[in-house]
C-alpha cells in the first residue's frame, strides 16, 4: 500500500501509525477537506472525495456536539460489517487537522485510539514553524495553459 | 485554502457554487461531470434528500492538467440553497478559494437571489474572510426560459452584482454558459495564486 504526503514532515508519523495500528486506510487533512497525507488509496480523485466526505462528517458532528454539549465531540467511531472507521481532530502548532482511518479485523478501536494519541504527539513534534508567505506559484501567462486544458476537458479542443 | 506542493508540483483549489435553492448549482456540476473525460474527474458525490434536493453538498474533483508545470486540481462543491441550511452552507464555504454565485433568472426569484447573495457575504465575514477579496463570479442561470418568466441580465446585474464581478448568462441544464463560468472562476483563482496572494485564508505552500 502506498503512502503519499503533501507535506514531507507528516510522512514519518503517518507511516509509523499505519504500521503500529495495522490500519487499511489513513487520511490527514485540513478541516476544509484538503488532503495533507494519505495511506491506502490508489487514485488521487478517490482521496479528494474521501476527504470531502470526512470533512463533512467532522464538521456536522462538531456542530452537533456544540449544540448538545456546548463543545465539539472529540472523535467518531462507526462500525461496518467488515471494517470500522475512526475520525478525530489532531492538533498541532500549525493548527487543527482532521484524521480519519479505516481498519479491519487485524486492528481494534482501542489500538487505533492508542496509536492515534501517539500520532498527535509525533505530528506536534515534527511540525516545522510556519514558513514565509508563499511565493507566486504560476507564471504570469498561465492563462494559455488553463484555456487549453479546459478546452480539452470540455471537448472543445 | 489553495494547497501548493512545490515538491510534487501540485496545486489544489476549492471552488464553491453558491446560490438560492433550485437555482441550478447541482445542475452545473452534473453538466461538468457529463462533459469531462472519466480519467480527468472523480466520482460525483451528492449528499441529497430522496427528492434530490441537496442536503449537505455535492462534490466533484477535477484534474485540470498541467498549468505552468503544476498539476492543477479543482474541487467543486455546491451548498444547499434552502434558507434553513445556513449552518451547512457555512461549513462547506470553509477554506474556499473561489465562489460561483448561481442566480435564478426567474423574475419571481429576484428577492431569493438578493437574500442568498447577502447570506454569502455574511457567511464569509463570519469566517474572517473579507468578501471583497474572495474571487467571485456570478452566473445568471435559466436564461433559456421564456422571456416573460425571466429578468434580463442587465436587470439581474443591477439587483445582484453590485461588486461588478465577471458575470455569465447560462442554461446549465443544456450547457451554455457552464464552461465559461468555470473558466472565469478558474482564471481569477489561479491569477490570485500567480500573484502570490490568497483569499483571506492563507495559501498553504509546502515542501520544496
Amino acid at each position: 500500500m502506498m503512502t503519499s504526503v503533501v507535506e514531507s514532515w507528516i510522512e514519518s508519523p503517518l507511516k509509523r501509525f499505519v504500521e503500529d495500528a495495522e490500519v487499511d486506510l489513513a487520511l490527514l487533512m485540513h478541516p476544509s477537506g484538503q488532503v495533507l497525507a494519505q495511506h491506502g488509496f490508489a487514485r488521487s480523485m478517490d482521496v479528494m472525495s474521501a476527504c470531502a466526505l470526512a470533512a463533512g462528517i467532522y464538521a456536522t458532528s462538531a456542530e452537533l456536539g456544540r449544540m448538545l454539549e456546548g463543545r465539539p465531540f472529540r472523535g467518531i467511531h462507526q462500525v461496518g460489517t467488515e471494517r470500522q472507521l475512526f475520525l478525530a481532530e489532531a492538533h498541532s502548532p500549525r493548527g487543527a487537522y482532521i484524521f480519519v482511518t479505516v481498519f479491519g479485523a487485524e486492528s481494534s478501536l482501542g489500538l487505533v485510539r492508542l496509536y492515534f494519541d501517539e500520532l498527535v504527539v509525533r505530528i506536534s513534534e515534527a511540525a516545522p514553524p510556519e514558513g514565509p508567505a508563499p511565493e507566486p506559484a504560476l507564471t504570469e501567462h498561465f492563462e494559455r495553459d488553463l484555456n487549453r486544458n479546459l478546452a480539452v476537458l470540455f471537448g472543445r479542443a | 485554502m489553495s494547497l501548493v506542493n512545490y515538491a510534487t508540483r501540485e496545486i489544489t483549489c476549492k471552488i464553491v457554487y453558491y446560490g438560492p435553492g433550485r437555482s441550478g448549482k447541482t445542475t452545473n456540476l452534473h453538466y461538468i461531470y457529463s462533459q469531462v473525460p472519466e480519467d480527468r474527474r472523480g466520482n460525483m458525490v451528492s449528499l441529497a434528500t430522496q427528492t434530490d434536493r441537496t442536503l449537505f453538498f455535492d462534490f466533484l474533483p477535477l484534474d485540470l492538467g498541467s498549468i505552468s508545470g503544476f498539476t492543477t486540481k479543482f474541487q467543486l462543491y455546491t451548498v444547499p440553497g434552502q434558507v434553513y441550511y445556513q449552518t451547512t452552507r457555512r461549513l462547506v464555504l470553509q477554506g474556499a478559494d473561489g465562489v460561483v454565485f448561481v442566480a435564478d433568472s426567474q423574475a419571481r426569484q429576484r428577492e431569493e437571489n438578493i437574500e442568498s447573495f447577502q447570506d454569502l457575504h455574511a457567511n464569509l465575514s463570519e469566517q474572517g474572510v473579507d468578501p471583497r477579496s474572495m474571487p467571485l463570479v456570478v452566473q445568471y442561470n435559466k436564461q433559456d426560459l421564456p422571456k416573460d418568466l425571466i429578468l434580463p441580465v442587465s436587470e439581474l446585474s443591477d439587483a445582484i452584482n453590485f461588486r461588478g464581478v465577471s458575470e455569465y448568462s447560462a442554461d446549465a441544464l443544456h450547457g451554455p454558459g457552464v464552461f465559461e463560468t468555470l473558466r472565469g472562476i478558474s482564471e481569477i483563482v489561479l491569477r490570485r495564486l500567480s500573484a502570490g496572494g490568497s483569499s483571506g485564508a492563507a495559501s498553504s505552500a509546502v515542501s520544496r
